[in-house]
C-alpha cells in the first residue's frame, strides 16, 4: 500500500488525510507535502492518521519536522489518532507528549 | 502450532527504501505462523520494517560503505530470532546529530523490544532481536 494525501480546509485549519504506510519510502512525500502547505503560508495543521497502516521512525522524524516548521511561525500541528498499535508507537518515543493527539476531526478543530 | 529448530528464512535486499516493505510482508506472514495474536505479529512487522529502515538508511551508514545488501535472518523454534545483518559498519549508538528530525533513530526499537542488541562484526553490523514464543 502507497502512501495517499488528501488536503482539504476546515475552521481556519488545513487537514492533511492520510492513508497508507508512512515509512523510509514514503515518508518524503508527507515531508514535500508539509512543507509545501508551509510555504503556501497554512501554518495551522491537522494530520488525520485513521488510514495509516503503518508509521515508523522516518514517518515520527517527519511529523516532528513538520512540527518544527508551524511553530517556527506561531503555528500548530495536531493529530488525529485512534489506533493503538500507533499510538504506541508515539508513547514508547515519548512523542506522545510532545503531540497534541485528539481521537476525532472534531476534537481537533475544536480545541484552540 | 509447533515448529522445528531448521524452521528458517533469510531474506536480502538491495540497499533501496522501496523494498523495505517487501521484508515487512515476509516478516508478518512468517510471525503469523506462530499462531500468535496480531498484536505480536504488528510488533514484528514493526520491528523488522524499522531494524531494516535504519541499516538501509544512509542517516545510520557511514557515507563511504553505502553499499551492499541488507539481509533478514528469522528462525522459528523455541523464540522468534529475527537478525539483520549490513554489510559496512552502521552506527551503533544514537548520537544528538544523528536524529531523525528530533527522534533518535535506534530509540523505537530500544523501547520495543525486550531482548535487542546491536554489534558489528568484521566488515557487517548484526542488528539481533528475539521474542518468547507462548
Amino acid at each position: 500500500m502507497d502512501l495517499s494525501l488528501e488536503t482539504r480546509h476546515a475552521d481556519g485549519h488545513t487537514i492533511i488525510e492520510v492513508g497508507g504506510e508512512i515509512d523510509v519510502y514514503t515518508a518524503p512525500k508527507l515531508r514535500d507535502k508539509i512543507t509545501e502547505l508551509v510555504s503556501n503560508g497554512e501554518y495551522h495543521l491537522v494530520i488525520d492518521m485513521e488510514k495509516v497502516d503503518f508509521l515508523d521512525s522516518t514517518g515520527l522524524g517527519v511529523l516532528v519536522g513538520g512540527l518544527k516548521k508551524v511553530r517556527a511561525h506561531d503555528g500548530s500541528m495536531r493529530l488525529i489518532c485512534n489506533q493503538e498499535r500507533l499510538l504506541k508507537i508515539f508513547r514508547i518515543t515519548g512523542l506522545a507528549k510532545v503531540f497534541a493527539i485528539h481521537s476525532s476531526q472534531a476534537d481537533a478543530l475544536a480545541e484552540h | 502450532m509447533a515448529f522445528g529448530a531448521a524452521t528458517a528464512i533469510s531474506v536480502a535486499i538491495a540497499r533501496d527504501p522501496a523494498l523495505v516493505r517487501t521484508v515487512r510482508l515476509v516478516a508478518a506472514a512468517v510471525a503469523r505462523r506462530t499462531g500468535q495474536d496480531e498484536e505480536f505479529v504488528e510488533e514484528i512487522r514493526l520491528a523488522v520494517g524499522e531494524a531494516c529502515a535504519l541499516m538501509v538508511g544512509a542517516d545510520t551508514l557511514e557515507p563511504q560503505e553505502q553499499t551492499g545488501p541488507v539481509t533478514v535472518k528469522m528462525a522459528l523454534g523455541d523464540r522468534l530470532k529475527v537478525d539483520v545483518v549490513s554489510e559496512g559498519h552502521v552506527r551503533v549508538a544514537d548520537e544528538p546529530l544523528s536524529d531523525i528530525d528530533g527522534v533518535e533513530p535506534w530509540a523505537l526499537l530500544r523501547g520495543l523490544i525486550e531482548d535487542f542488541a546491536i554489534a558489528q562484526e568484521g566488515s557487517t553490523t548484526r542488528l539481533s532481536m528475539s521474542w518468547p514464543l507462548v
